[in-house]
């Protein structure tokens, strides 16, 4: 069929999703390494009371870095980008995403926005006023330079990126299914990705308008968070956390997803209660929705308010334990092999129900105001984030590991990579529970001795270092096993889903024969495999001599039509480029350059229309 | 080449068409609409923090003549829809003729308007208050969903200069379904400040 351009040229080019997943792969593995490290320099830093490692200004840069990085810049790229950009496609029975150069888009545009970031940190003028960049504190005043218009510039250009991403997720689950693969037929890595690529398409415009806001407080003079012009800081607040708690679920559904394709490979057996699990993933999204001020509980808002914002934060919990029964009975009634991906799988679960606990206890609004900004919220949201939506990640790599490069990886290194990072986690954020209720603020660059948060802190330093070998182990073993392991073969784990009906790694076009479908687990559909493997013995394929793709129904999924895919182009790479040339210049308020700016803007994208596929001129 | 069957359907008979554009234009249109749901909450969010709106010395905005632009732009969905449908049906003249209709309106409506921003700026300014940095964000945020859509019927126009094509013919119907949601949001905008007057 077709093939992909080869060298480097090949890859700035592609529009092929699994190079795009593996492009994003690298990209958010470098700057992991990044907010890891600003991580380990604040946990260094506190290892004992008193210490001076790094000043107060400079601990503020760290961890505002590292919010910003682990949340947009790691966990939503390498979710999306990465493992849905590699799998989704595959998993559908597709053989691309339903925009491949907007997906390409998406990642350049994502590349632009974290060198943009990061070249902040660089100048000396990183964003210092937490990830989520409360105001006043924020504002022009109390933080003049170009600090926080790096943040709002950045986030509106990294916010672009993930957009693209979310619609181009929606329509290929929608349109680009195999034909036969109804909705109730679909995995349910897919309604994860469905709910999560909503989520982040309605809730982005939320932080996209608070950060230009802020930009034009900031920059132009208006007063949108000027109390004494009209204004509200905490309108800033609620836009920020219309869209942060959604977020939330934007980082861990996907996570929820991975789980839900790796327990039944493991338990050789599906997934409990499908259709419930695969609404209560739309569910949790949905509901995510109308919580978002359970963050504001200690900001005086009206009683009413605040007790409607803790019960619907206590509905959330529904969908929540819904799938966690599901995961846990699965593991109870199939014959579970605990290997690497299933042990992460484990421990996630294990992570994501303490998390989930200390959340429900946010609910007690008196308590909440006690522990607000104190370093039990910190604890809470690590088991959530790093527990819930790092593990399965981690769990993923191993899982996919043989599909994308053909080879196995190591077991045991695998499996003490697990315990490694298990313990380490725990010493690492447990304690933080403890001394949150003893009262230690978060985001002090040092504390005093004689408050007895020391052997605290001492552990949870330990513990950061502690997970940090886990993660080199895990990462030496893939790297070790991609050039030393043994052949994997398509389906080593025998797995469910449409993937591992091809070769490993996949062919450029993924699937010679539109795959036959009949239920989610098509894999284990022997007489519809045995059908395609028929028809390509046969030499009955389709579609086999241009660029080409079914389009289904969105409901039934019923083959409606063929459409005509684009081939690989520059003009991603160009378009990236162009916006990221208008996003300089309005951080330097070149304002005229600015114009000429958005001109290269439409010029990239004139040039890129200017492809048609070749057909006949009425 | 043999002919594959597929959920019941052969390949011969599946049309080569439409593609999914229109669903990514679908995509937008919802990004987009939530941003303007955003700026919308926030202007009332401030409007109901603050005891009066607009802030005394600060201008009401006017009424008639806003609404009768936003009444005369919302009658380019009809045009535009024309041009679709010519389209569909293979009539190259026609649809040139209703994007050609379309863009005189929208062109005079934007000139009409920015004309009328600058004048208005002169009377009051985004820095002056909360009241006028909304107004200003929102009516200049709605004049550049209007300027994109009057680029997006000029390279319409251009591409129909080479003739019509199922590529062209999808791009019509995409970029009509964009400046439906326009002409309602401009609609709605306009509704929304001057709800500053009751």
């Amino acid at each position: 069929m077709w093939q992909s351009r080869p060298g480097v040229l090949g890859w700035v080019m592609t529009t092929d999703h699994k190079r795009i997943g593996l492009l994003y792969f690298w990209t958010t593995l470098v700057l992991f390494a990044a907010g890891g490290a600003e991580a380990l320099i604040m946990r260094t830093q506190l290892i004992q009371p008193n210490q001076h490692l790094v000043g107060p200004a400079t601990y503020d840069e760290l961890f505002t870095m590292h919010g910003v990085t682990m949340i947009f810049f790691f966990i939503i790229p390498m979710t999306t980008g990465a493992f849905g950009n590699y799998l989704l496609p595959l998993m559908i029975g597709a053989r691309d995403m339903a925009f491949p150069r907007l997906n390409a888009l998406s990642y350049w545009v994502f590349l632009g926005s974290g060198i943009f970031v990061y070249t902040s940190l660089f100048i000396g003028q990183a964003p210092n006023a937490g990830w989520f960049d409360y105001l006043p504190l924020a504002n022009a005043k109390y933080d003049p330079g170009h600090a926080i218009d790096f943040y709002c510039l950045g986030i509106i250009f990294n916010g672009i990126s993930s957009s693209l991403t979310a619609g181009n997720f929606i329509v290929t689950i929608l349109k680009l299914r195999a034909p036969g693969m109804s909705f109730n037929r679909m995995p349910l890595f897919c309604f994860a990705f469905l709910a999560a690529s909503f989520g982040l398409l309605i809730a982005l415009p939320s932080l996209t308008a608070d950060s230009i806001f802020l930009f034009l407080d900031r920059n132009v003079g208006t007063h949108f968070f000027d109390v004494a012009k009209g204004g509200s800081v905490l309108l800033w607040q609620h836009l920020f956390w219309i869209f942060g708690h959604p977020e939330v679920y934007i980082l861990i559904v996907p996570a929820f997803g991975i789980a839900t394709e790796i327990i039944p490979a493991f338990t050789q057996r599906r997934v409990v209660a499908f259709p419930l699990v695969a609404v209560a993933e739309l569910l949790v999204v949905f509901i995510g929705f109308g919580v978002w001020a359970h963050h504001m509980f200690a900001t005086g808002m009206p009683t009413v308010t605040v007790v409607f914002f803790a019960a619907a934060t206590g509905v959330v919990v529904i969908p929540s334990t819904i799938q966690v029964f599901a995961w846990c009975m699965t593991f109870v009634t199939g014959q579970a092999q605990f290997k690497t991906p299933l042990l992460f799988i484990a421990g996630f679960i294990f992570m994501f129900v303490a998390g989930g606990l200390t959340g429900i206890m946010f609910l007690a609004v008196p308590f909440d105001q006690q522990v607000t900004d104190t370093y039990f919220v910190i604890a809470h949201f690590h088991y959530i984030i790093f527990g819930a939506a790092v593990f399965p990640i981690f769990g993923g790599l191993y899982f996919w590991f043989p599909k994308v490069t053909g080879k196995l990886y190591f077991e045991l290194p695998g499996q003490i990579s697990f315990w490694i990072i298990f313990i380490g986690t725990n010493l690492l954020f447990f304690p933080m529970h403890i001394v949150g209720l003893e009262g230690m603020p978060r985001r002090q660059y040092t504390y005093p001795g004689g408050l007895g948060w020391g052997p605290d802190n001492l552990a949870e330093t330990i513990g950061s270092y502690i997970t940090t070998v886990g993660i080199v182990v895990l990462l030496v073993n893939l790297v070790v096993s991609w050039f030393r392991g043994a052949p994997a073969g398509p389906d080593p784990w025998h797995g469910a889903t449409l993937e591992w009906t091809i070769p490993s790694p996949p062919p450029e076009y993924n699937f010679a024969v539109i795959p036959k479908v009949s239920s989610a687990y098509a894999n284990w559909d022997y007489e519809d495999r045995a059908e395609d493997r028929r028809k390509l013995a046969e030499g009955i394929m389709v579609l086999e001599q241009g660029h080409e793709q079914p389009v289904s129904s969105p409901v039934d999924g019923w083959w409606a039509e063929i459409v005509e895919m684009p081939h690989d182009s520059p003009w991603p790479i160009v378009l990236a480029l162009a916006l990221a040339i208008v996003f300089i210049l309005l951080l330097l308020h070149l304002w005229l350059g600015f114009c000429f700016g958005l001109a290269g803007v439409v010029l990239a994208l004139l040039g890129w229309h200017g492809e048609e596929p070749e057909e006949a001129v009425a | 080449m043999t002919d594959y069957v597929a959920g019941g359907i052969a390949e011969r008979s599946v049309p080569r068409g439409s593609g999914v554009g229109f669903w990514g234009m679908a995509m937008v249109v919802a990004s987009e609409v939530t941003l303007f749901g955003t700026f919308i909450g926030t202007y009332y969010y401030l409007r109901f923090t603050n005891a009066h709106w607009p802030p005394p010395g600060t201008p009401e905005p006017r009424v008639v003549v806003p609404l009768i632009l936003a009444g005369v732009l919302a009658t380019t969905s009809l045009p535009l829809q024309l041009a679709a449908r010519a389209a569909r049906r293979a009539h190259l003249w026609a649809a040139r003729f209703f994007l050609c209709w379309a863009l005189t309106v929208q062109c005079g409506y934007l000139v009409y308007e920015i004309h009328d921003y600058v004048a208005q700026l002169h009377r009051s300014a985004p820095q002056d208050n909360a009241y006028s940095s909304i107004y200003y964000t929102l009516l200049g945020a709605d004049h550049a969903h209007v300027a994109l859509g009057i680029l997006l019927v000029v390279w319409l126009l251009w591409k129909l200069l080479r003739g019509l094509t199922t590529y062209r013919l999808n791009a019509i119907r995409v970029v009509a379904f964009y400046w439906h949601a326009v002409n309602l949001l401009t609609l709605i905008v306009i509704g929304v400040l001057l709800s500053a007057t009751l």
